[in-house]
């Protein structure tokens, strides 16, 4: 049959007054729709914790450092305890994003949205805190290479200016990546937006309208992205790590400490993301996009660097015993024995023992179980920078500068505040853009549906 | 001159439609996806992308400005530390990775940027937001005496619709 003349079928082409929609798109942006109480409670909290926190801040800088609980030999408190647990947080993202692109992992595609948005706010919270450590938040820009009055410059051979790059490079880069994943799906928020939204979203979504030659220079980006971002996520904890390892303070000259530090950022970045994942899965009804797969394959990823972190735990008693040196052998000791074997045994437990039982399948597949123990992960990684810091600063090489460190109450509610902080962007972002990479879901079903076809076109003409 | 819009369920109608219409010399097209598929890309250039070379060039740029940085101004204002040389190379080798990183990360955004048009502007007419749902287009500029051959070679592969509009 000879097909209908092209005019015949124009008035088909005019959009709909309610054009059909893809159910990716449905389910996904309803969640930046409608109303959630469970929402509007979390954010009333964050809000309230920064609020307090922002005001603790404020007291802490017109009073000075002194109110934070930092006493002689102790001047690396909570506040560089917590830089260093967000910077690791931070970690999950950029590697289920990039590293997981690269390996051509596609059940990445349901969660990495959500991990890269993680990575954003917690990079960003992370570096608050060096900000809050030096107490003179004015003085922050002695931090960067500026030719101050003094024509003095920075100290290049420092780790700690290494650090600055490092983390603003990872912040640059981690904000870019998310928002050349997230263009694509703006435009689709966009195409489905009224009001001051849809402005919003047009001006965001920068002209994208999935030409060829867009997808091209799109797939290309994040391509090259991934592939800057994979040794960038490795160097940037490497270089917080010779923060310490640089020293030659008992307990952190060791040069474990970079490939350490990487597994633990992945670890408790990992654990973050299923925290974070599991309530907005269960709150904004995700679960035949978030899976139990997903979830399985996060838990094989935690038990795999759970084992990492305990072998560099052991691996750090044991050269600290066999290497005969008096100092290491005290500091390794104190640390289990010591003031401060709460903090130890917390990270032990938390980091290594608990998540063995991941070798257990149901386990792995039980999401509120996972939950729980992600959650205590999270407590054990933050644990594992107190044990570092503060019991190798308080025990150093002569009992008279020996001291004890007391986190203030000061201290503690910066700490809670940052996760109010953290979730307060969350939330926020959770009412504004998908959570799940839509284009990228998409791509998977279409092409699972594609491939069907064919297959079974080609069965149907084998039959025959 | 005459411009065919053409839908699609499947983007390997797309990509095979593409593929014929450039064959017989219709090269003015667009398609739009809702999603990438390397398939339809590849058809309609098959060139590579040249978002490799911004990034060269913001690689480069990072890592001389990086060791550039460091060099000059350790030399300029110098001041040896634990007795190693003013300018030591070793430890510019982490600032020199970071600033190639960033340079590089930068230089692939703004190469996005402009080789897909990426900055806010009016859509094209033809685009439809059936087109971010899960439907893929084709859009072909051509010959008004054309247009039955396009629109044949179209519906021969699986257009759902198909739309003649007189181009200016």
């Amino acid at each position: 049959m000879a097909p209908p003349p092209a005019s015949a079928v124009a008035d088909g082409m005019n959009p709909p007054a309610r054009p059909r929609d893809s159910q990716a798109n449905i389910d996904i942006m309803a969640v930046t729709k409608g109303f959630h109480w469970p929402w509007l409670i979390a954010l009333v909290f964050a809000l309230s914790g920064v609020a307090l926190a922002a005001a603790t801040l404020a007291w802490q800088t017109y009073e000075g450092l002194g109110v934070a609980g930092y006493q002689a030999p102790v001047f690396w408190g909570v506040y560089i305890i917590t830089f260093v647990f967000w910077i690791g947080i931070g970690h999950a993202g950029t590697l289920i994003s990039a590293i997981l692109f690269l390996f051509r992992a596609k059940w990445r595609n349901a969660i990495n949205r959500g991990a890269e948005t993680m990575t954003v706010f917690a990079v960003l919270t992370a570096a608050l805190f060096p900000l809050i450590h030096i107490g003179r938040l004015w003085k922050f820009y002695f931090l960067l290479p500026y030719p101050n009055q003094r024509f003095l410059w920075v100290n290049f051979k420092s780790p700690l200016l290494w650090d600055v790059f490092a983390v603003n490079t990872y912040l640059t880069i981690s904000v870019l990546f998310f928002l050349v994943g997230l263009i694509p799906d703006i435009a689709i928020a966009r195409d489905r937006a009224v009001g001051w939204k849809k402005i919003v979203y047009t001006i965001m979504a920068a002209g994208w309208q999935g030409t060829g030659k867009q997808w091209k220079a799109h797939s290309r980006a994040v391509l090259h992205l991934s592939g800057l971002a994979t040794p960038l996520v490795l160097s940037v904890h490497s270089i917080v790590s010779w923060d310490f390892a640089m020293s030659i303070v008992p307990g952190w000259h060791a040069t474990i400490f970079a490939p350490y530090f990487v597994a633990g950022a992945i670890f408790g970045g990992f654990a973050m993301v299923i925290v974070v994942m599991v309530p907005v899965r269960r709150i904004f009804r995700l679960e035949s996009y978030i899976t139990d797969y997903h979830f399985e394959n996060m838990s094989r990823f935690i038990l795999f660097t759970s084992i990492i972190c305990g072998y560099a735990y052991g691996a750090e008693y044991f050269i600290a015993w066999y290497s005969a040196v008096e100092f290491e052998q005290t500091s390794f000791w104190q640390r289990a024995f010591g003031p401060y074997w709460f903090s130890a045994w917390c990270m032990i437990i938390f980091n290594v023992a608990m998540p063995q039982l991941l070798w257990i399948k149901k386990l792995r597949t039980n999401v509120p179980f996972l939950f729980v123990l992600c959650f205590f992960i999270n407590l054990g990684m933050w644990f594992e920078r107190y044990v570092i810091i503060i019991t190798s600063l308080s025990r150093e090489y002569i009992p008279a500068a020996w001291g004890l460190y007391i986190p203030s109450l000061v201290e503690m509610i910066v700490l809670t505040g940052s996760f109010c902080w953290f979730s307060m962007f969350f939330l926020l972002y959770l009412k504004m853009f998908p959570i799940i990479a839509i284009s990228e879901v998409k791509e998977l079903e279409i092409h699972a549906r594609d491939h069907g076809r064919s297959h079974g076109a080609h069965a149907h003409g084998g039959a025959h | 001159m005459a411009e065919l819009v053409s839908v699609y369920d499947y983007p390997s109608d797309v990509a095979m439609v593409v593929r014929k219409l450039k064959d017989r010399g219709f090269t003015d097209l667009t398609t739009y996806s809702p999603a990438p598929f390397n398939d339809v890309e590849d058809a309609e250039d098959p060139r590579p992308s040249k978002v490799r070379a911004f990034h060269l060039i913001g690689s480069l740029v990072g890592v001389v400005t990086g060791f550039g940085i460091q060099i000059w101004m350790s030399m300029d204002w110098p001041i040896r530390i634990a007795g190693k040389n003013i300018a030591a190379i070793p430890p510019m080798w982490i600032i020199g990775f970071e600033l190639q990183t960033l340079f590089g990360g930068i230089l692939v955004v703004v190469g996005l940027a402009i080789l897909g048009g990426l900055y806010p502007r009016p859509l094209d007419k033809h685009y439809s937001p059936r087109f971010s749902a899960e439907e893929f287009g084709i859009v072909v500029r051509c010959e008004d005496r054309d247009a039955a051959e396009v629109e044949s070679l179209m519906r021969g592969h699986n257009a759902k619709e198909v739309k003649l509009e007189a181009a200016h």
